[in-house]
């Protein structure tokens, strides 16, 4: 604590009001003028008793040595005093000392109309800075009662003392203003400090309940997230992760500091990936999809899924990337499986069709001595039926061979006169088997060659004109292949069948529909087909569509893209 | 003297159909169940014409069809492939005489040996 300090903390006061602490301070500072002038007049007066004469000393010196005494008592006792009363008190009452001060300190004459009128001025401008505003009229009007006194004492009708009075009016309304204008511009501060206070006070409590909000709110998404099963990685605008759950590191099997401030980049060159999964997850992350969009990648010996989205603040502008990681090794185990067992059951179930077959077709063939009509016609009635279980069984297979995606399209060049000459030769027998004729027609403007897989082409248009046949009683089933424009080929049937209904249209494509309706035990079949050449079209990054009127007919479009053969073959 | 057709399938009908098929398009039927015993047959015999299917035991069809490629004895030999996978067929189209896609209807078979007599 410097001195500065040290003489300031003796000079506070402790008060709570502002105001009273101020004035008290400034009492304070007076009186320690007062004590330090007491103690070095008195001092002056004591050197001055041992050094000069007794004569000289007696003639006054005495009374300024006990005036100097009592002013030096006075403001000790005030100093004191100040430190446990009100301001007005000390304040009052050391103006009062003080006027009785000056009252005492000279001769009357000089203090009503000569050199000490002035001090009687003191007491005004002290009043107007230590006490309110109106203490200073009080104290004038006291000044003005003792001078009154005072020179109505002396009897001298020289004495004018209406320009004293004038004058100290006036230094009173100064005094006054003075004082009262330092109150108002302080009362107006205090009042906005005290609105300022307030504000701060509402606005950090404001502040502490958003921050206590969104520690719970910010404690809840951490425990949703430290608590799900699927790893979960957020990247901010510039691609650096800036969250990650324990259930990521544990699936990609790494520490918090090797994913967390990484970039898509790093996390994409993992030692985990090989080549292709590394471009494939940095793809995936790169171009997050508001679709929620599955990609599969091989993370060391796990499969996993990964779904990324994007991150939209309110306005819906993206702030960065989501990603949801999850293992989905072991359903892949099953899919194979599924695969696997697919596999194996549809050969199992073929391979006995097989012999059915064979052995149908051999009584019918009459290999073993002749049979009769009845006996012929049973064994083709085996044939025919062992044929549509083998068909629902190929199917059976394509479908879940699709829904694995394991189903890939073998390209190949090839004639799509071919491709009709092929329909004709599987359908013919089918469609003359309920006397109905199958025509077709091939735009001549299609390329001679296109490439494709034909034998998916050939189940597309199979499966069409098998629907076709089976809903079609009397009439024809129309196949026309035409080129629409430069870069797309037409498959087209039209048959003259019974039609679909509205409310049956959109959902004709989709599997074992027709499983659902009675159409079933009079058709026949298992509501498969269409929904296998949708979803080759599909495969082949085609489109179906159906037009239909009820008793009147339908017409099943497939638009392909046209891939023209480079080189014709012979 | 008859034609002789081998006829290598594992599956115990098919196998049957398969030689009645040949029989009755006049062949001398001999069957093998597995890829050894008609490797091992195939050393001793000349057969005009063998049905073989892909997927037979111990040794596959696809090596029973090199075998009998790279033998100078059975170059007159006709191969009819006989398989379920028309994409495995499709890669065999040069190298065998004939593939046949299953189910394979009797008649089917039938009618194509008998021609193959003449050629």
């Amino acid at each position: 604590m410097n001195i500065y300090q040290r003489i300031n903390h003796l000079l506070d006061v402790p008060s709570t009001d502002p105001e009273d602490a101020r004035r008290r301070k400034l009492l304070n500072i007076i009186l320690s003028v007062f004590i330090v002038l007491g103690i070095l007049l008195t001092l002056y007066l004591v050197w001055s008793f041992f050094t000069t004469s007794r004569a000289v000393w007696n003639k006054g010196a005495g009374s300024l040595f006990g005036a100097t005494v009592g002013l030096l008592a006075f403001s000790i006792l005030l100093f004191v005093l100040n430190r446990y009363l009100h301001g007005w008190v000390t304040s009052g009452l050391f103006l009062i000392l003080l006027t009785i001060g000056i009252t005492l300190g000279d001769d009357p004459i000089q203090l009503v109309a000569g050199r000490s009128v002035f001090l009687f001025v003191m007491p005004i401008i002290l009043a107007g800075v230590l006490m309110p505003s109106w203490a200073t009229i009080v104290a004038a009007a006291l000044d003005i009662a003792i001078m009154a006194y005072l020179a109505a004492q002396l009897h001298d009708p020289n004495i004018v003392m209406t320009p004293t009075y004038l004058g100290l009016a006036f230094i009173v309304l100064l005094a006054w203003l003075s004082s009262r204008s330092v109150e108002v511009s302080l009362r107006d501060l205090r009042k906005l400090n005290r609105e300022l206070d307030q504000r701060v006070a509402q606005r950090t409590k404001e502040l502490a309940d958003a921050l206590s909000r969104e520690r719970i709110e910010s404690g809840r998404t951490k425990a949703i997230l430290d608590s799900i099963a699927d790893g979960v990685i957020v990247f901010d605008l510039d691609g650096k992760s800036i969250i990650a759950n324990p259930s990521l590191l544990h699936l990609l099997d790494m520490q918090y500091g090797e994913v967390i401030n990484t970039s898509i980049k790093n996390l994409s060159q993992s030692k985990f990936l090989d080549t292709f999964n590394r471009g494939l997850l940095n793809n995936i992350l790169s171009n997050p999809s508001a679709k929620a969009s599955n990609y599969h990648i091989q993370w060391g010996k796990k499969d996993i899924s990964v779904t990324c989205a994007p991150v939209l603040d309110r306005d819906g502008d993206p702030i960065g990337t989501v990603a949801v990681f999850r293992d989905y090794t072991h359903e892949a185990e099953v899919e194979k499986m599924k695969t696997t067992f697919l596999a194996i059951v549809s050969h199992e179930l073929r391979t006995p069709l097989n012999a059915i077959m064979g052995y149908a077709e051999m009584l019918k063939e009459a290999v073993y001595g002749p049979v009769n009509d009845k006996q012929g016609r049973a064994s083709e009635r085996i044939m025919t039926n062992s044929h549509r279980l083998l068909d629902i069984v190929s199917d059976l297979l394509d479908k879940a061979q699709m829904e694995a995606g394991k189903l890939s399209l073998h390209l190949q060049s090839f004639r799509p006169a071919d491709l009709v000459e092929n329909v004709h030769s599987v359908m013919d027998k089918i469609a003359a088997d309920k006397n109905l004729s199958l025509t077709s027609e091939l735009d001549p403007n299609l390329p001679e060659f296109l490439v494709g897989d034909i034998a998916r082409l050939q189940q597309i248009l199979v499966n069409l004109i098998t629907n076709s046949v089976k809903f079609t009683e009397k009439g024809s089933v129309h196949m026309c292949i035409s080129k629409t424009d430069p870069d797309h080929w037409l498959l087209r049937i039209t048959d003259t069948g019974i039609g679909i209904s509205d409310e049956d249209l959109p959902t004709i494509f989709e599997a074992f529909h027709q499983v659902d309706s009675t159409t079933t035990r009079k058709h026949g079949g298992f509501g498969l087909g269409l929904s296998i050449v949708k979803q080759l079209a599909e495969l082949m990054e085609g489109d179906v569509s159906v037009e239909s009127k009820l008793g009147v007919g339908s017409n099943f479009s497939v638009l392909l893209p046209l891939i023209k053969a480079k080189r014709s073959e012979s | 003297m008859t034609d002789l057709g081998l006829v290598i399938e594992d599956d115990e009908d098919l196998a049957f159909i398969f030689s009645e098929a040949l029989e009755n398009a006049d062949y001398q039927v001999e069957t093998l169940r597995d890829g050894l015993s008609a490797q091992r047959r195939l050393f001793e015999v000349v057969p005009q014409l063998v049905i073989l299917d892909m997927h037979v035991p111990i040794i596959s069809g696809e090596d029973i069809l090199k075998q009998i490629r790279s033998d100078e004895r059975l170059h007159n030999t006709v191969i009819v492939m006989a398989t379920a996978d028309a994409r495995l067929g499709e890669a065999y189209t040069d190298i065998a005489d004939f593939v046949l896609i299953k189910p394979i209807a009797f008649t089917q078979l039938r009618d194509l040996t008998a021609r193959l007599h003449s050629i």
